[in-house]
């Protein structure tokens, strides 16, 4: 008598309200979700849906043809927003190295210019 | 760097063929209309001035139709619509309401739906960017007319709760082999009961599979094309049963008796696993939002 699942009366067929939302969600979010995020569903305090939203399609370019491209802008959704969080990291950081250079004595400085300027990269 | 937004955007829900729609006139209009009123996108609380109620409109781009409604920016812009839909009773409203319109529109024509919160900055936007997408709208709108799709759910029972049952597994192992080896409160009658529980678990979870294998192939063999979806977790199933085949079939329209049938007969010849029917659906699985091209997946 270990089999006392099976006595569990079974959920009705044609779910209720929130079964029913589930299945509308299944449907209207599949593959078709433009939103990004994490998405808590709950009903009735169960938590019944834990939908991770990501970017809906396998490319931005898709994502855009549908209309939308906010999220271009948000570095966790797009590469080229990371490229600019990236480009604009690198502009600090030169700020900075620029700023050491200018405290060092001036031999030290155009030594590694010359290190520099031999290496190829000029100014 | 963001560009200035404009008062309103255009929501799109759906496409359809040229011809169908308005060939339908004034009734398929009227129809749509009446989904206007419905508690949904038109109705947020919250949004500034009176802009709310926008009718569903048609609006005809070479040879589609695209269903869409005006919906103000505010409410729709990313930050509102990221708040929105991370809430519950709003994430609802958006999706139902989304699908009410997607539904009407099924109902008259063959229907494209669209992704959830497809947004363009205005008319224009819309036309061009069915434009882009015409061969495969064109080509979706040909797959899924005359069909509907339908879902079925499979689930296994899973088994009870092991802190009742170990009591009485323990007295009735007492006089197997293992127990008279050891004494049956010892560390490897311990593990021998849980050995036996996850053997029973693991056999009771094949037999399930094989199950919703057999209702696969039923069902799929009615369908023109069919798709797995991703099976739910605990949360949406429950905890006393799981989730072995979540699947969307699409059928010609016509053949429900064929199908219902069918499931009938399975549901008698299938003791062990739970089948749940749910349709017709518009084509959501299979119109790939007019995305891809590839025709029926396998």
């Amino acid at each position: 008598m270990t089999e006392r699942d099976l006595v569990q009366p079974p959920p009705p067929i044609t779910g209720p309200r929130s079964c029913d939302l589930a299945e509308v969600l299944e449907r209207v979010l599949d593959k078709g979700i433009v939103i990004a995020g994490d998405i808590k569903i709950d009903l009735l305090d169960i938590e019944l849906l834990t939908i991770r939203l990501r970017l809906f399609v396998s490319s931005v370019d898709t994502a855009r043809r549908a209309g939308i491209d906010w999220w271009e802008t948000d570095p966790a959704l797009s590469s080229r927003a990371a490229r600019d969080a990236l480009a604009q990291e690198n502009a600090q950081l030169r700020e900075r190295l620029h700023a050491l250079e200018s405290r060092m004595d001036p031999d030290e400085r155009s030594a590694i210019g010359a290190a520099a300027a031999e290496k190829g990269g000029g100014a | 760097m963001t560009p200035p937004e404009p008062p309103a955007l255009v929501y799109a829900f759906a496409v359809c063929r040229g011809g169908d729609l308005p060939g339908t006139a004034l009734d398929a209009l009227d129809a749509l209309d009446v989904l206007a009123e419905l508690p949904g996108l038109p109705e947020l609380p919250g949004l500034p001035g009176p802009g709310t109620g926008a009718p569903v409109r048609t609006l005809a781009a070479g040879p589609l139709t695209a269903v869409v409604q005006d919906v103000p920016a505010a409410g729709f812009g990313e930050a509102a619509l990221r708040q929105r839909l991370a809430d519950r009773d709003e994430l609802e409203r958006c999706a139902r309401a989304h699908h009410a319109v997607i539904t009407a529109a099924a109902a008259l024509a063959p229907t494209v739906p669209l992704p959830l919160a497809t947004l363009y900055l205005d008319d224009g936007r819309v036309r061009e960017a069915l434009g882009e997408r015409e061969t495969s709208f064109l080509s979706a709108l040909d797959r899924i007319a005359g069909r509907a799709e339908w879902g079925v759910k499979v689930y296994a029972p899973t088994g009870p709760p092991p802190a009742p049952q170990t009591a009485s597994e323990a007295a009735s192992e007492t006089s197997s082999e293992t127990a008279s080896a050891v004494g049956p409160g010892s560390g490897r009658a311990y593990l021998d009961r849980v050995r036996t529980r996850q053997r029973n678990r693991e056999q009771r979870h094949t037999l399930a599979l094989r199950a919703a294998e057999r209702v696969d192939a039923v069902v799929r063999g009615l369908a023109v094309a069919a798709r797995r979806l991703r099976p739910h977790g605990v949360e949406v199933t429950g905890a006393h049963r799981t989730h072995v085949l979540n699947a969307a079939y699409l059928l010609d329209l016509g053949r429900e008796r064929e199908l219902h049938a069918a499931l009938a007969s399975l549901r008698r010849d299938e003791t062990d696993v739970q089948i749940e029917l749910s349709g017709p659906w518009a084509p959501y699985s299979f119109a790939d939002g007019g995305i891809a091209d590839g025709g029926t997946a396998p």
